[in-house]
């Protein structure tokens, strides 16, 4: 089932958090909510759960209005960043808890325990409580409970930020794995936009409390619409520049005393507007061979990565770009060599300051 | 922050319930008292107290007394948890009995412990007499001062210790690397830090003694005092002051009301979050050394234990009236008790069992909800439930003696008023120990039953009660404890048939049947202690984990 939001309005006391928010999720598919701490990713989440009280507009699953429904009877299913397990029961029964909630018979409860449990690589810990697992164990449990009622949505609130870099790349794997195979509606909320770009059919960029921008992972990444996505979303150079004119499609502005071609995704407003440029769409090259659309500029750093390596170079005395380069002979230009910038003028975009 | 349309109804009905019971119960008696002081026509009670310099004196007299006591605990008990907490010597496991004593005694039986030591006729005297040498009267000062400190200084010790446990040794270490000489380094480090408990502990004793009631009234003798004056205009013979009585008592609350307001100015100066870090290993101390601070600590245990020693003793020892015939062995004292007048036992059974179990289901509910589901009444609940603490249990004894009276809830003269008196003088105390584990149960653990398709009140008792049952264990034993040995609230609205068994024990002093009196003590210790025994021993409860 799908999750339509109308107009939605959260307050906390007087102070409007969220004003006006719609937002339609397929069914079955994967939605991440992504933004900076504070940005009301969080109670938009647990609005969609019904521990926060809607202020204005409608929540629907389906065709069906839960805006007035206590979340008890939502029928969600929910991850939580610390995990929630019960302390006091055992791995089992965490896993047959909502199941006896809804009255199933004990050889049911029991089947089902024990496939959501296979599931999720658990089997052989149902009888252990949950102080006497690891971290990546206890997520994979909550996992298993929140999954184990076939709720209408899944919902997680950074289900992964409490794990260490290796586990949360295996359990991200699971539950992406598990999410696709149970084909059930989930929003995901995370800061971190790897897991974002990696795990999600959609996202919506937040910030203070409004939807910055909702689309696929490369439409976020290559077409965002602002500075904000942009910088949120990878790594990006942005510049201020003076605004090349109402137009919108191809072109030229100004770039440390040089002249580039560039894409106006949108329509600008200002005089002002922000060149933004992602360090790895930026090439390389002696100078003099640059080709067409490019930039003169001296390395005033050099990170050597392995496989990459990362410049730092000035165009101009107030303009530094960061260059990211792969491939043949990427480490090849020193501090003080003067280089010559190309940009690719589709992925080279303007947008309003 | 859980604000389901669901479960706003319940808990809001619940804490609107909870608001009603502590108006009626809590915040009415206390606006009696005050309302009472300005009765009493042309010239209300605040007009004859500045009339009268006994009661000016009585006020004064309460200030020296508590404190003189306070600066005396400070002394023994910082010290004392110092030695505690840093070095190991001979017998240092002794003092692990301290927060016991201080919890577990009650004070009547310390005062008549006192008493039977070197009171009028205590051996002590006696046997000083035999050899010409004259006590003097342990009766007034020298027996308030000695007995409550003795009495109190605990608290200070407790707290004192949780705080140097607490510091963390690599800032005293950080202080040395600096430049520092040790003994400079501990005075300038861990004095500040340990400062705000040491004030939070001192100023309980300060409050503590203002509404000191028992060991007052045993041992006060001819020095007036507040809580003493103000409990004989409530019960005197041949008619009570009914104006002057809640005049007394209303100035009780203020001097207690300025004296906690003083600690929340200073703690909110000097509170230092002081992160978790190593702990100091204690230093084994031997030699002469050794001995000589164990050997003075011990001597405190021991005068903290002699209250112990002499009630059983006495309680086993023959005697006539007041005559104690030391060294002659009997049971009678406790057959007197048991089969001639079994009612103060069963009554303060019956009275603190109920009282335990209502005390802490409110707790329960009013600490889970202060703490996770915040309404429009939860801070004034949160104030209201701590309001006692500034009450003595004299105050609460007058307050609603005076409110329930007459009138459509008329409560005088039976076990509920009793009861509601135990209820609500410990009502603080059940509240911090129920209160105690709250914050470490995360909110999410009740969402994610409310997920999984629970709904909130059943999530209450199937996830989140089940964390709180070793809190709420230990809150039961301990306030079972601090409520049977309550006196000075029950005293004021107890009938006749109606008595426990400190109001018995005070009785017993007051007609010098020291014997007896000593045998019900044990008596009430037994009821103490046996339900701690069985919690910590059988059921494992932790009682002082929280601290």
């Amino acid at each position: 089932m799908g999750i339509d939001i109308q107009k939605l309005g959260v307050a906390y006391g007087d102070h409007r958090v969220i004003d006006g928010l719609s937002l339609k999720i397929e069914p079955g598919s994967f939605f991440t909510l992504l933004g900076p701490s504070g940005c009301g990713k969080t109670t938009l989440l647990r609005t969609i759960a019904g521990f926060i009280d809607a202020a204005a507009g409608r929540i629907l699953f389906g065709d069906k209005d839960v805006t007035g429904l206590p979340a008890h009877r939502r029928d969600i299913g929910m991850v939580f960043q610390d995990y929630a397990l019960f302390p006091d029961k055992t791995v089992n029964d965490n896993v047959a808890y909502g199941l006896r909630a809804r009255g199933q018979d004990g050889a049911t409860i029991r089947r089902k325990v024990g496939e959501a449990l296979e599931r999720v690589g658990l089997g052989h810990l149902g009888q252990r409580h949950p102080a006497a697992l690891s971290g990546g164990q206890r997520q994979r449990v909550a996992l298993a409970r929140a999954l184990v009622i076939q709720p209408t949505v899944l919902l997680m609130d950074e289900p992964l930020s409490n794990l260490d870099a290796k586990l949360r790349v295996q359990v991200r794997d699971t539950i992406t794995e598990l999410q696709r195979e149970a084909g059930i509606t989930t929003v995901f909320v995370t800061h971190d936009q790897e897991e974002a770009l990696a795990m999600s059919d959609r996202i919506g960029v937040m910030k203070s409390g409004r939807l910055e921008q909702v689309g696929t992972p490369s439409e976020i990444y290559r077409d965002s619409v602002s500075s904000y996505v942009a910088d949120f979303v990878g790594a990006a150079n942005t510049v201020e520049i003076d605004a090349p004119g109402a137009a919108q499609g191809m072109v030229t502005v100004g770039l440390g005393g040089h002249s580039i071609s560039a894409r106006v995704p949108a329509p600008l407003a200002g005089s002002r507007a922000v060149l933004i440029a992602r360090p790895e769409d930026i090439a390389l090259s002696p100078q003099g061979t640059g080709g067409a659309n490019c930039v003169q500029g001296t390395v005033s750093r050099r990170q050597y990565l392995g496989g990459k390596t990362h410049y730092l170079i000035g165009i101009g005395a107030d303009v530094a770009l960061a260059v990211e380069t792969h491939g043949d002979g990427h480490d090849r230009y020193m501090p003080g060599a003067d280089v010559d910038l190309s940009f690719d003028p589709m992925k080279t975009l303007v947008l309003a300051s | 922050m859980s604000r389901g349309i669901g479960n706003r109804t319940v808990w809001w009905w619940i804490s609107l319930a909870a608001m009603v019971v502590m108006v009626v119960f809590l915040l009415y008696p206390l606006l009696t008292i005050l309302t009472g002081s300005l009765g009493g026509g042309d010239r209300n009670g605040w007009a004859q107290l500045l009339a009268d310099p006994r009661y000016l004196e009585a006020v004064r007299n309460t200030l020296v007394l508590a404190a003189a006591v306070t600066s005396l605990s400070v002394c023994l008990g910082v010290p004392l948890a110092y030695l505690a907490s840093r070095y190991e010597f001979p017998g240092k496991s002794a003092l692990a009995l301290l927060p016991l004593i201080a919890l577990v005694i009650p004070e009547v039986i310390a005062a008549q412990t006192w008493l039977m030591l070197v009171g009028n006729n205590g051996v002590v005297t006696r046997a000083l007499r035999s050899v010409d040498i004259i006590l003097p009267s342990f009766y007034g000062w020298p027996g308030l001062i000695v007995s409550l400190t003795f009495t109190y200084y605990a608290y200070v010790y407790i707290s004192t210790l949780a705080a140097i446990r607490g510091f963390d040794v690599q800032l005293e270490e950080a202080a040395r690397s600096l430049g520092t000489s040790p003994v400079r380094s501990r005075l300038k480090v861990l004095v500040p830090v340990i400062m705000p408990s040491v004030m939070a502990g001192a100023l309980l004793v300060f409050t503590m003694v203002m509404g000191n009631f028992g060991t007052s009234s045993i041992l006060g003798g001819k020095v007036r005092l507040l809580s003493v004056m103000t409990y004989q205009a409530a019960v005197a013979e041949g008619g009570a002051d009914p104006v002057m009585q809640s005049t007394l008592a209303s100035v009780a609350v203020g001097l207690i009301v300025i004296v906690l307001f003083l600690q929340r100015w200073i703690l909110s100066r000097g509170r230092y979050q002081v992160v978790q870090g190593r702990n100091a290993r204690p230093v084994p101390l031997s030699g002469r050394q050794g001995w000589l601070i164990g050997g003075a600590a011990g001597a405190v245990v021991i005068v903290s234990l002699m209250p112990l020693i002499m009630l059983v003793t006495g309680a086993f020892t023959v005697s006539r009236g007041p005559v104690m015939r030391w060294g002659e062995w009997t049971l009678a004292n406790f057959e007197r008790l048991l089969l001639t007048n079994p009612t103060p036992i069963l009554n303060t059974l019956i009275y603190s069992a109920v009282a335990t179990l209502i005390g802490i289901g409110i707790s329960t509910l009013v600490s889970y909800m202060i703490v996770k589901k915040k309404n429009l009444f939860t801070p004034a609940l949160d104030y209201l439930s701590t309001l006692p603490l500034a009450l003595s249990g004299t105050a609460i004894g007058i307050g609603l003696a005076m409110s329930f009276n007459s009138g459509w809830l008329h409560l005088t003269g039976t076990g509920a008023i009793v009861v509601l008196a135990y209820v609500i003088r410990r009502l603080p105390f059940s509240m911090r120990s129920a209160s105690s584990t709250l914050y470490n149960i995360p909110d999410s653990i009740e969402e994610a039953s409310i997920s999984l398709g629970v709904a909130p009140v059943p999530s209450f008792f199937k996830v989140v009660l089940p964390l709180m049952v070793p809190a709420i264990a230990s809150a039961m034993v301990l306030t079972w404890a601090v409520t049977v040995s309550e006196l000075s609230a029950s005293i004021i609205v107890y009938s006749g048939g109606r008595e426990t068994m400190p109001i018995q024990i005070y009785k017993l002093i007051d007609s010098n049947l020291m014997a007896q009196a000593s045998a019900m003590g044990v008596l009430l210790l037994a009821v103490i202690l046996v339900p701690i025994f069985v919690a910590t021993k059988l059921f494992r409860v932790e009682l002082f984990s929280s601290r």
